[in-house]
């Protein structure tokens, strides 16, 4: 028998739903999402970031040392394990964890306040640049913490905690009327 | 003594009115009052009685320090006992009550306590304890602490809201006075990041109360034009009505912000407070100075108060603390307080001046008597007047308000929060703050600059230095503009002799100076021994205003300076926080974060019940309808498994993708067993120990590419494993050529267990997954029907021919149901943990239950699996040690009841039959247990010393906890199936 699966978001229980308009600051959430982790071998470090570096479609998330996090906007996870196969495939090991880890964009106006509450990062432009990433408690919660725009936050959490942390942001966002939805 | 309120003045908006009940008797204030300020308003001087002696106590200070005017606001749930009336922002509707009294303020039985102080000295709570020992838990300690106290902690649920917040600056300046905001305008204006913290819900610290003039205007409005400057920076926060508590490491302050305190309706959006974690690259302390209350008779009458309290509330408030003013002073500052009362048009009677001489200005109509002291105060439960006592002579001066003066201590509880301890200054007749570095510096009256002008330039010029050490260009703005003032003087005066009624040094604790005394008599001399003997500075406000004066008469018995008394130590917090407010949003189901498997929805379409497990929420078992308890659940789900099909969700175990040249070499280092040669597409259960040799942690590790496996963690053990498997690849063994990462939260992972298991998942997969093509222990990337990426496993945990099947999280809900659907007509069903629990433990496999750290690969039955051929491996070493090869270890057996119908119940200990139970007899436990719906009776997995050779010897069960004991029979801890057949069939 041939089969049709669907796949459910982590979120679906606290999203799904008739979309409510996006308010100044807004929590949006994909539906789908291609994330990979990539472990350059030891010794190609600095090679595999380079190689990674240099495709307009992948942004990198600092996990550790030769560890990333690569995430796209514009591949399927398949499409994603493909094209870091042949970037870097020789170089490095990549894992698909597209359905490991949530993605939540946070944006607006008082995003950082808002991040304020659960993390201990100084997130000042000057501090914490665009581009910038790293490994972060959020609360209780270990997330994946990237500055993608002057007001704009992307949060990657294992997919078990995904539910707590969505939670958590927003008791954080409460003061600030912070709105959620699937993006798409 | 007659308070009242002012005809004009003061900060308050007069056109507000503020409606608020004292002990349910209805009074009004204006917006701008503190609660204490407008109780004074409305003549109200007795606000609590006293911890110990139950005395009638007024208000004393204006700020934070106050030791008296404690209450409690609000009612029920909401309430919120031991707030200083002091600091409490008045607000319409504010319900505030007073404490430790019955049956009312007025009228309190326990000032009894007043009468037998010659029995209630300092540390006759310590000598109940030691004598005569019968009286200690019937009458001392009910008695004692039902009668001391304060307010009291309400036992219901907190209904407020309390948050967190980080945030990082340049600058932290603690306190908003003149120094504190000259500095932060300073930095703000060079445009260093600056928070500006202070705990009032106003800005401006002294200057609010200052009758000078700055920059030719009045000094409120001063300090209103740089407060809006301030607020116009970007680069600057400003939080009030917020304390800095706490220096911790790496320059980090914690403060607690009563965003919600002050109002009768809290919105839901808000938190009530919020506590701060401000880490600072720089910190000015800017935390001013606190007068010093004189020990003298009668000091703790209602309407004895600091001067410069009621100088505060003349003209910050508007207020007048009495009719007839006298001032005891120790030096000018008492003069300028009765200068400025004068000038509000406040009558100022009397001036007693310790000091035989002085040259500071006398307000006009005043009477000085110098070299002068007051031995006693006259009034019931407020203040009438006073006896001042001169040469030898006596006179009683009626008055209804006494301004105490004893010169000035800096505040400077946060510079030695951290190690550092104040040091004693002759200069300032005082402790000032110790040098602790750059990053933490101490400016304006708290750094002992008394005059106005002093702390503007002291604020300017530390702030400047800051900004200029960090980069930042300081352009020199100029000062404003002050009135010549000359620094104030006074003479340290500890305690006034004479006294004809009791001194107190603490108010709050009820200790007075023979009680210091009597300290020092029996040896408690010590400042820390004498904090402890006396209760003195242990109070709620923790001595603020009382420990320099214990300190100056301990060193005046003792005949030595306070520099060689010292302080006791400073801790956090400054004033006492709300445990609310330090849990913040972790409380309740927020406590700890949930995590959900992938198959959590799944499980609840199949009516999981579920149970928590360490974060996570795990399917226990699967009530249909009709099963009346959980146990029937269980018993079916278990025969339907042996007998048919059964689909597990295991999704919670701990998986890491293991990559690299030296990926089997790694593990073979890690597990105890041979993985080396383990053959791509194959599995092998692995067992971890500790470097001590006993068990850490079991799993799977599966072979997938020659540099690719794939490892299994426990759900418990899966993040220790992580951080194991990192430590060892970093610190141990950072020359082997391998990387990992925890995948536990990619697959969605099920186990499909029972005869018919292959018959259904055949169904789904287009693989040959027969026994001869995919054997017991073999492991396989493949794909399902459909083109959904899988990893299936040939594993079983529960006997039978089993699969496990891992697909990406997002499909598991598709795929078990598709599973169940594929089953049906296979009779599946869905089991939970605890029917996995039985199947495991009815084939003796085992579980942390039994790896409780204290067994090793031997005791567990596992011996076989210990490879000593391998050159190394975690915890080979230690193994051999002889207490672990010891043959009277602990072995793994089953127990079987012999009377069939009885129970086994885990943690019960194992005797020999007949044997008295004591440790020495104890002869193992029980570590696992539960019915065998199989068998039809309980089994347990038991360690019994020696257990191995014992199979068939009867022992006893003891469990003294749940008063239970059954004979049992020791067996092969393999109940079922002991030759594996169904396993590979």
């Amino acid at each position: 028998m041939v089969r049709d699966y669907n796949n459910r978001h982590a979120l679906d229980q606290k999203l799904r739903g008739t979309p409510k308009p996006a308010n100044a600051d807004h929590l949006e959430v994909g539906h789908w999402q291609a994330i990979a982790t990539v472990l350059a071998h030891v010794g190609l470090e600095t090679a595999v970031e380079r190689a990674l570096s240099s495709t307009p479609e992948l942004s990198l998330r600092y996990c550790g040392p030769g560890e990333w996090l690569v995430v796209s906007e514009v591949d399927t996870p398949v499409g994603l394990m493909r094209r870091l196969d042949m970037l870097c495939g020789t170089q490095a090991h990549v894992v698909d964890q597209s359905d490991g880890r949530v993605l939540m964009r946070l944006s607006g106006p008082c995003a950082r306040r808002i991040l304020a509450k659960g993390i201990g990062v100084d997130l000042h432009p000057a501090a914490f640049a665009r581009g910038g990433s790293t490994n972060v408690l959020c609360g209780h919660i270990a997330i994946n913490l990237a500055r993608t725009g002057e007001d704009l936050f992307e949060l990657i959490v294992s997919r078990s905690f995904a539910e707590s942390l969505f939670d958590d942001l927003m008791t954080m966002g409460r003061a600030f009327d912070l709105s959620a939805a699937f993006s798409d | 003594m007659t308070a009242y309120r002012l005809s004009s003045g003061g900060l308050v908006d007069r056109s507000k009115a503020l409606s608020f009940t004292f002990d349910g008797r209805p009074l009004r204030g204006f917006a701008g009052d503190t609660l204490a300020s407008a109780l004074l308003a409305n003549d109200q001087l007795l606000v609590g009685r006293s911890f110990k002696y139950h005395r009638p106590r007024g208000i004393v200070s204006a700020g934070p320090s106050e030791p008296n005017a404690l209450v409690t606001l609000g009612s029920g749930a909401r309430s919120d006992p031991n707030t200083k009336a002091t600091v409490a922002e008045l607000y319409a509707g504010l319900t505030a009550r007073s404490q430790n009294r019955w049956p009312s303020l007025g009228f309190d039985v326990g000032a009894v306590n007043g009468l037998l102080s010659p029995f209630l000295g300092a540390g006759f709570y310590y000598k109940t304890f030691m004598w005569p020992r019968q009286l200690w838990e019937k009458l001392y300690e009910p008695v004692i602490r039902r009668a001391a106290g304060l307010g009291r902690a309400g036992l219901e649920r907190d209904p407020e809201s309390y948050e967190k917040s980080w945030a990082f600056c340049d600058l932290l300046v603690v306190g908003g006075g003149p120094a504190g905001l000259m500095a932060a305008l300073t930095a703000g204006r060079a445009g260093l990041r600056v928070i500006l913290a202070d705990e009032d819900f106003r800005l401006g610290g002294s200057l609010l109360s200052e009758t000078e003039t700055v920059d030719g205007g009045a000094a409120p409005a001063f300090a209103e034009r740089v407060v809006a400057e301030l607020q116009s920076l970007e680069n600057v926060t400003l939080l009030s009505r917020t304390t800095v508590f706490g220096w911790y490491d790496d320059n980090v302050f914690g403060a607690v912000e009563r965003v919600q305190k002050h109002v009768a309706e809290p919105s839901a959006k808000l938190p009530t407070e919020r506590v701060w974690r401000i880490a600072a690259k720089r910190a000015l302390l800017a935390t001013g100075a606190e007068e010093r209350p004189l020990v003298f008779g009668g000091n703790d009458r209602p309407g004895v108060m600091m001067a410069g309290a009621i100088g505060t509330y003349a003209h910050r408030h508007g207020v007048s603390a009495g009719k007839s003013v006298a001032i005891f002073t120790s030096g000018s500052s008492g003069y300028r307080t009765a200068r400025s009362l004068s000038a509000k048009g406040v009558t100022v009677s009397t001036i007693i001046d310790s000091r035989p001489e002085a040259s500071d200005a006398v307000p006009h109509g005043v009477r000085v008597i110098r070299s002068g002291s007051i031995v006693d105060t006259k009034g019931r439960q407020r203040l009438s007047g006073i006896v001042v006592e001169r040469s030898g002579f006596e006179e009683l001066i009626a008055c209804d308000a006494l301004g105490m003066s004893g010169g000035w201590s800096p505040v400077v509880h946060l510079a030695c929060q951290r190690g550092a301890r104040p040091v004693w200054s002759d200069a300032l007749k005082a402790f000032a703050a110790p040098d602790v570095g750059d990053t933490l510096r101490v400016v304006g009256a708290a750094n002992g600059v008394y005059t106005l002008a002093g702390c503007l330039r002291d604020g300017a010029e530390k702030a400047a230095a800051i900004a200029a050490e960090l980069g930042f260009n300081a352009a020199a703005a100029p000062l404003p503009v002050t009135e010549t003032e000359a620094e104030p003087s006074f003479a340290a005066l500890w305690y006034v002799p004479g006294a004809k009624s009791k001194a107190f040094v603490d108010f709050q604790n009820d200790v007075h100076t023979k009680d210091l005394g009597l300290a020092l008599r029996e040896g408690f001399g010590h400042v820390e021994h004498a904090k402890r003997y006396t209760t003195s500075g242990m109070a709620t406000d923790q001595g603020k205003l009382s420990n320099i004066n214990a300190v100056g008469i301990l060193a005046g018995m003792r005949g030595v300076s306070p520099a060689e008394v010292g302080t006791t130590t400073f801790r956090p917090f400054y004033t006492p926080v709300s445990f609310g407010a330090l849990a913040g949003t972790s409380r309740d189901v927020h406590a700890t974060p949930t995590r959900k498997s992938p198959l959590h929805e799944w499980g609840k379409k199949h009516g999981a019940t579920f149970v928590d497990s360490g974060l996570w929420f795990r399917s226990a078992w699967f009530p249909r309808a009709g099963e009346k308890t959980w146990r029937e659940s269980v018993d079916r789900e278990v025969l339907n498994v042996r007998a048919n099909v059964g689909l597990c969700d295991v999704s919670t175990l701990g998986k890491i993708e293991v990559f690299g040249p030296d990926a089997a070499e790694f593990l073979n280092r890690l597990y105890c067993n041979a993985i080396l040669k383990l053959p791509v597409g194959k599995a092998r259960y692995g067992l971890m120990l500790r470097e001590d040799g006993f068990v850490f942690d079991d799993g799977t590790v599966s072979r997938l590419a020659d540099d690719h496996f794939f490892v299994t963690t426990t759900t418990a053990m899966a993040g220790a494993v992580m951080s194991h498997m990192d430590y060892c690849a970093q610190v141990l063994w950072p020359d082997l050529k391998v990387r990992f990462c925890s995948v536990s939260d990619q697959w969605a992972q099920m186990a499909i267990a029972g005869p018919n298991a292959r018959e259904v998942l055949q169904q789904l997969v287009d693989e040959d997954i027969s026994e001869t093509a995919f054997p017991f222990l073999s492991a396989r990337a493949t794909a399902l029907r459909g083109g959904i990426n899988a990893r299936l496993f040939r594993i079983s945990f529960s006997g039978e021919l089993a699969f496990e099947l891992a697909v990406p999280a997002g499909y598991g809900e598709a795929v078990a149901d598709q599973i169940m659907e594929a089953g049906r007509a296979h009779k599946i069903c869905a089991y939970g943990v605890e029917a996995l629990n039985v199947l495991r433990l009815e084939k003796g496999l085992l579980t942390h239950a039994e790896f409780d750290g204290r067994v090793t690969p031997d005791d567990a039955g596992l011996g076989r699996m210990f490879s000593a051929q391998k050159p190394d491996f975690i915890g080979k070493h230690l193994s051999a040690r002889y207490g672990l090869t010891a043959a009277d270890r602990m072995q793994i057996v089953g127990l079987k009841p012999v009377d069939k119908d009885k129970d086994i119940r885990a943690g019960a200990h194992l005797l020999k039959e007949g044997m008295k139970p004591s440790t020495l007899n104890d002869q193992g436990w029980v570590s696992s247990a539960g019915y065998s719906p199989v068998l039809g009776h309980h089994i347990a997995l038991a360690f019994l010393k020696s257990g191995r050779e014992r199979y068939g010897e009867k022992v006893a069960v003891w469990d003294k906890l749940r008063d239970h004991e059954v004979i049992a029979e020791v067996c092969d801890p393999v109940f079922v199936d002991p030759e594996n057949k169904k396993l590979k069939a």
